[in-house]
C-alpha cells in the first residue's frame, strides 16, 4: 500500500499519479456538504450563480458533524454515504469539483464523470471520529447555518487519513 | 391474591438510561470489540488491516476522552421488558425520551432527526416541519413480562447501516439456498455504505413487521439467546459473505461481516418473510436492568 502525504488543491499531475487503493494523508480545506446542502448548491448554480464553495480548491466532504463540545476544536466528524449525492455530482464535476470524500460505491455515471473531468473520489473510514477529529486544525461555519448539521462547515485538516477509491 | 407493586420512579429510569447512552455513544459493545480484534488477527489484506487498526485505535481514544465513536450518534432504539408487578410514575416512552434529551444535550450528540420525512415537499404537511418537540423520537418495542423488573436493551443506530437493510416476502416453498443468497447479496451489494465490518441481524418468519423486528432484535442477542439449531446456518452465511471479498469499508479484505445473528418466529402457511438489518462496526448496544 502506497502512502502519500498530499495537500489540496490537487493538480492534474498529482491526480494522474493516483491509483485506487493508495492511502492519502490529506492536508488542506474540506467543505462539508450532505443531502440538503447539495440540493441548495445545485439549485443555486443551476440558476446561473457561481458556486459559493470554491469547488476547485478544497475537497467536498460528505459529512454531517456533531456539535462542538466546549474546549474542543470540533465535534465528531466522519463520512456519510456518498451514493446519496450521486445525482448532483456530475453537474458539480462539470463546474470544477475535483476532490470528494465519503464512503461507499458511486454510480457508473459518477465514475465516468470523475474520469472524464480528471477528478478523484476518496473514501474515509466511518466510525473513527475520535481519530479524525485529531486531524482538524480549525473549523468554522461557512454557509447556511440554519441547516444545522447539514450546513456547510469549513475544516482545515492535517494528515487526514483516506483512501483513493475512484480516479 | 394481588402481588405488591414495585415502584420505579421516573428519576431512576432517566438516570439509568441517560447513563447508558453516555456509555455507548463513546464505547462499543465489548463483544463487538473482541470480534474486531479477531478480525484484525485473521485479516491478511494490508489496506483492510490498516483500516481495522484505525477502527480499534479510534475506539480506545473515544473511550478515554469520551468522544463519540461516530458523528452519526444515531436513533435510540429500545427493546423494553416491563414486569407486570412494576408500577411506573409516567408512560415509559415519555420517561425514556426525557432521558434521551438529557443525554443528547450532555454529550453533544448530533440532532439527526427530520421531523417531516418528506422534507417539506407536501405543503399540506407544514405543521410537521414546525414541530420541535419531536426532535428525539425513540423507537420503542415494549413487552410485558412476569416479575417486578424493567429490562432495557438500548442501541444507538446509525443511518448508513439501517439504509442497507432489506425485507423480502418469499414463497413458503423457497429453498434455503435462496434465503442464503438474499442475505449474502444484501450485505455484499451494500459495499462500504453500512460501514463494514457489519453485524448482520436476520429475522425469519412472523409477518412483515415481525420479521423486521426480529432482524433488529437479533442484533442485540448473544449466541446463547438464539436457537442453537441455527448456529451452523449463521456460520455458513457468515463464511459466504466474507468469501465474496467486499471487505472493510467496502474497500478490501475478507472482514465484511463480524457475525450473523438469526431469530425466527412461526408464520402463516402462505408466507415466509425474511428481513435483514445491518449494524455498523460501532455497534453501540447495552443492556440495562432496573
Amino acid at each position: 500500500m502506497k502512502v502519500r502525504n498530499l495537500s489540496l488543491p490537487f493538480s492534474s499531475e498529482i491526480i494522474s499519479c493516483l491509483n485506487s487503493g493508495d492511502k492519502i494523508l490529506l492536508n488542506g480545506t474540506l467543505y462539508t456538504a450532505r443531502d440538503l446542502a447539495h440540493t441548495r448548491l445545485v439549485e443555486l448554480m443551476g440558476a446561473g450563480n457561481p458556486s459559493p464553495i470554491p469547488l476547485d480548491e478544497g475537497a467536498l466532504f460528505y459529512c454531517g458533524p456533531s456539535p462542538v463540545p466546549p474546549g474542543r476544536v470540533c465535534g465528531a466528524i466522519g463520512p456519510t454515504t456518498s451514493a446519496r449525492m450521486d445525482s448532483f455530482t456530475p453537474f458539480l464535476l462539470e463546474n470544477g469539483l475535483k476532490v470528494m470524500i465519503g464512503k461507499g460505491d458511486r454510480s457508473s455515471e459518477v465514475c465516468d464523470a470523475i474520469r472524464k473531468h480528471g477528478a478523484v473520489y476518496l473514501v474515509a473510514t466511518g466510525g473513527i471520529s475520535a481519530l479524525l477529529s485529531r486531524c482538524v486544525v480549525s473549523r468554522e461555519t461557512f454557509l447556511w447555518p440554519e441547516l444545522g448539521t447539514e450546513a456547510v462547515y469549513r475544516y482545515v485538516v492535517l494528515d487526514f487519513p483516506c483512501y483513493v477509491a475512484i480516479v | 391474591m394481588k402481588t405488591a407493586q414495585r415502584l420505579l420512579s421516573d428519576a431512576l429510569i432517566q438516570e439509568k438510561v441517560s447513563e447508558a447512552i453516555g456509555k455507548i455513544f463513546c464505547d462499543r459493545e465489548p463483544h463487538a470489540q473482541e470480534l474486531l480484534t479477531h478480525a484484525l488477527e485473521s485479516e491478511t489484506d494490508e489496506l483492510a488491516r490498516d483500516i481495522l487498526e484505525d477502527i480499534i485505535d479510534s475506539a480506545a481514544l473515544a473511550r478515554e476522552e469520551r468522544l463519540p465513536l461516530c458523528q452519526d450518534t444515531g436513533l435510540l432504539v429500545v427493546f423494553a421488558r416491563l414486569g407486570v408487578d412494576v408500577q411506573l410514575e409516567s408512560c415509559l416512552r415519555d420517561t425514556i425520551e426525557q432521558a434521551a434529551a438529557i443525554a443528547w444535550h450532555k454529550y453533544y450528540m448530533r440532532d439527526s432527526i427530520a421531523p417531516d420525512p418528506l422534507r417539506g415537499q407536501l405543503d399540506e404537511c407544514e405543521d410537521m416541519r414546525s414541530e420541535t418537540d419531536t426532535r428525539l423520537p425513540i423507537v420503542l418495542h415494549l413487552e410485558q413480562v412476569r416479575g417486578d423488573g424493567l429490562s432495557l436493551d438500548l442501541a444507538l443506530k446509525g443511518g448508513g447501516a439501517e439504509n442497507m437493510s432489506a425485507l423480502r416476502m418469499f414463497n413458503p416453498s423457497a429453498k434455503i439456498e435462496e434465503i442464503v443468497e438474499f442475505v449474502v447479496d444484501t450485505v455484499v451489494n451494500a459495499g462500504g455504505r453500512p460501514c463494514p465490518p457489519v453485524i448482520v441481524g436476520v429475522g425469519i418468519g412472523g409477518n412483515i413487521e415481525l420479521s423486521a423486528v426480529l432482524a433488529k432484535r437479533a442484533l442485540f442477542t448473544n449466541t446463547d439467546e438464539r436457537g442453537a439449531c441455527y448456529r451452523g446456518f449463521e456460520q455458513d452465511i457468515l463464511q459466504r459473505i466474507n468469501e465474496r471479498g467486499r471487505g472493510v469499508m467496502g474497500l478490501a479484505g475478507s472482514s465484511t461481516a463480524l457475525e450473523v445473528r438469526i431469530l425466527t418466529a412461526p408464520c402463516h402457511i402462505a408466507s415466509l418473510p425474511v428481513a435483514v438489518n445491518l449494524d455498523c462496526h460501532a455497534h453501540r448496544h447495552i443492556q440495562v436492568e432496573i
